[in-house]
């Protein structure tokens, strides 16, 4: 059994995937070692198998796949993508297709990722830097996957020239209006930037969420299965979930008023009509 | 009155639509440009609210003032609820502020009727001109558009909207006119009717302006009247068909503080509304049309999706072998959607489909199973009753408790 590392980077995984199979290394002669358990053998160079000089040919598709599915957090991440890359290389082309076991598997992870890469565009939340010329906007966020480094340019096209910054425990990317300067690990000052942020009210933003909620229709479950639980705390209207889940669950609500709404007092709108008694 | 009292209002004026997509708009980028928004087709929803529904754009009225008395509506004029107003100053500075902290991706601004259509009508694009010119604002912008409006106004609506909507309300004309007095079906179709030619020009010629990219769309109230599933889904059928709809929305009547007698005080079971929005799904995505889901009947089961009761009203289509049936067929097999016939199809260029082939899609199996063939496995439910059948695949009581 050979031993490599890539320390989880993909284009290094992709040199030595390449090598070895050109050295026809079959997937159950070669095992990637996890970055954050490093095993006790030391990684050996390939030494024993020698290149067979043929030609490998793998499609674009497949690759994007593979790089794509390499984001997904796990330990042993490697050996899946290099068996697939393998076996197609083989002449198994079904093996990344969604119905084959190994396919299944990639198809997965890349569900996997591109929604954790979604669920960091939607419940990422910037918090507005006052205090600083050089930042508009900071924000930490705890993506499961390696999603940053992929979806961040995203929050560049929303943001145009404002300057900011996401910090992640794990990498961190920064934006001064014109490139994005993606760092692995994340600085120490970066991280305290956000961190001082996190968890940071909006007053307006409560009040809103308060507010568009329809209490007579209440269903937290469907709501917990689109914005997972490891999300709340990040995001300010998180706090306010389970007061408002209790209150309507109380049966205070018959309608879809909200409460503050309720309180006020009411006009109805004169065409000569009587005003209604309350 | 503060800007906080005023948001507080006017989202609770708000909610009973139920839609929130920003989805269909072009690409647009702001990156190393002034401004700020961007748009990539996909909706983001950034948050969900207790009841379960998606927050995608800032969603409000610009006021809940009305001169109109439709009533199920909690803004109407005989209503005794609180008003306020926001000035466009306002209303574009939360829309500005909320996108930039990510809670939005947009603005979906409608507004109760002030001194006239027209009136209110411009009030609205005064918004949407301040976003898109005073501030460079590329996110995505849904505008109420008022039937009675000037259609020149609506037009120039759709040259700063991602999206349009004029709201059909209730599903027959004959309850527009006893529920809604000022509205009537005729000038609410006129709207539809002005949007779609003013699309169709837009796209005619590249050198036009944009209008309204991300389409219409309309929302329908279930159970304010006594309309049954075949006719509110006939009329969005026809709505599809006549003036190129996105969406159709349907909206569970809600019960309104203060609520008038001439409607429910009790809202309809949510699930009707989910199996109205699955029907709907079946017409938009898989070719169904609202004769074959409703089989001389005129609502939609509670107890199963619509899909299924067609297939157990159809079982001499069934079982269907997956090796060689058309993918559209395919598709209609309960528990196996549109992508996995896709995959179905694409597998089987290389293999034959075995029933383990079909788990790993992830399909609904426990629906699937009596109506497939595989290269390994026949049902032996083919030959079961459709009255027995059905009742071993009915939805289990619990999930009919949507109310929480």
């Amino acid at each position: 059994m050979k031993l490599l590392r890539c320390d989880d980077d993909f284009s290094v995984w992709r040199g030595q995937a390449r090598q070895l199979l050109l050295c026809a290394v079959p997937p159950h002669a070669v095992s990637w070692e996890d970055v954050d358990r490093l095993q006790l053998f030391s990684a050996k160079p390939l030494a024993t198998y020698s290149v067979t000089g043929r030609e490998i040919r793998i499609p674009a598709l497949l690759l994007e796949q593979l790089e794509a599915a390499a984001r997904y957090r796990m330990s042993g991440r490697w050996n899946l993508l290099y068996r697939i890359l393998w076996r197609v290389v083989q002449g198994e082309r079904h093996a990344a297709l969604a119905g084959d076991a190994d396919g299944s598997e990639l198809h997965r992870r890349l569900k996997s990722v591109s929604r954790e890469a979604h669920h960091m565009h939607a419940f990422l939340r910037f918090h507005p830097c006052l205090d600083d010329a050089e930042l508009d906007y900071i924000a930490w966020h705890e993506p499961a996957h390696d999603v940053l480094a992929w979806g961040s340019e995203h929050f560049a096209h929303r943001l145009g020239r404002q300057k900011w910054l996401i910090a992640t425990p794990h990498d961190g990317v920064r934006f001064d209006g014109e490139k994005l300067d993606y760092q692995k690990p994340c600085p120490l000052d970066w991280q305290q930037l956000a961190q001082a942020v996190r968890g940071q009210g909006d007053k307006l933003w409560e009040t809103y969420y308060s507010s568009i909620f329809n209490p007579a229709r209440l269903n937290p479950k469907v709501m917990q299965g689109h914005m997972p639980l490891r999300f709340w705390a990040g995001i300010p209207e998180g706090k306010l979930i389970q007061g408002l889940v209790s209150n309507a669950r109380a049966g205070s609500q018959k309608n879809g008023q909200a409460e503050a709404v309720a309180a006020k007092s009411g006009k109805v709108i004169g065409v000569g009509r009587p005003r209604s008694a309350r | 009155m503060e800007l906080l009292d005023k948001l507080t209002i006017l989202a609770d004026a708000a909610k009973y639509d139920a839609s929130c997509a920003s989805s269909g708009a072009p690409k647009r980028s702001s990156k190393g440009k002034a401004g700020i928004g961007a748009t990539d087709g996909m909706g983001i929803c950034h948050s969900y609210t207790p009841d379960g529904r998606c927050v995608s754009l800032l969603k409000i009225l610009l006021t809940n003032f009305c001169l109109y008395d439709c009533q199920y509506c909690v803004n109407r004029r005989s209503s005794d609820v609180p008003r306020a107003r926001f000035t466009p100053e306002e209303v574009v500075r939360l829309t500005l502020d909320f996108y930039q902290r990510n809670y939005v991706s947009g603005l979906f601004l409608s507004s109760g009727i002030i001194r006239s259509a027209d009136y209110t009508m411009e009030q609205l694009i005064q918004v949407a001109r301040l976003l898109r010119n005073e501030h460079s604002f590329r996110g995505y912008i849904h505008l109420k558009s008022i039937p009675e409006a000037d259609p020149a106004l609506i037009e120039e609506a759709g040259r700063y909207a991602d999206r349009l909507s004029v709201n059909i309300e209730l599903p027959s004309a004959v309850s527009l006119t006893k529920l809604a007095p000022e509205k009537t079906q005729s000038s609410i179709k006129r709207a539809m009717g002005t949007i779609q030619t003013a699309s169709q020009e837009s796209l005619a010629d590249k050198r036009a302006p944009t209008f309204a990219p991300g389409g219409q769309s309309t929302q329908m109230i279930v159970g304010a009247d006594l309309s049954v599933d075949r006719i509110i889904l006939g009329t969005a059928e026809s709505l599809y068909g006549d003036y190129g709809l996105r969406r159709v929305y349907y909206s569970a009547f809600s019960p309104i503080p203060n609520s008038p007698a001439s409607v429910p005080f009790q809202a309809p079971p949510m699930l009707r509304e989910h199996r109205l929005y699955q029907a709907d799904f079946l017409l938009r995505g898989y070719g169904f049309s609202v004769a074959e889901l409703f089989d001389g009947t005129d609502n939609l089961s509670l107890d199963i999706d619509p899909k299924l009761a067609w297939a157990l009203a159809n079982r001499a289509l069934f079982p269907l072998d997956l090796n060689r049936a058309e993918p559209q067929m395919i598709a209609r097999v309960p528990g196996i959607g549109v992508r996995s016939a896709q995959r179905i199809v694409a597998l089987r260029k290389l293999k034959r489909i075995r029933f383990e082939d079909v788990v790993r899609l992830r399909c609904l199996m426990d629906k699937a199973k009596p109506f497939i063939v595989t290269t390994d496995y026949r049902p032996q439910e083919a030959t079961l009753e459709s009255g027995l059948l059905r009742q071993q695949l009915r939805d289990q009581p619990a999930q009919m408790a949507l109310w929480g």
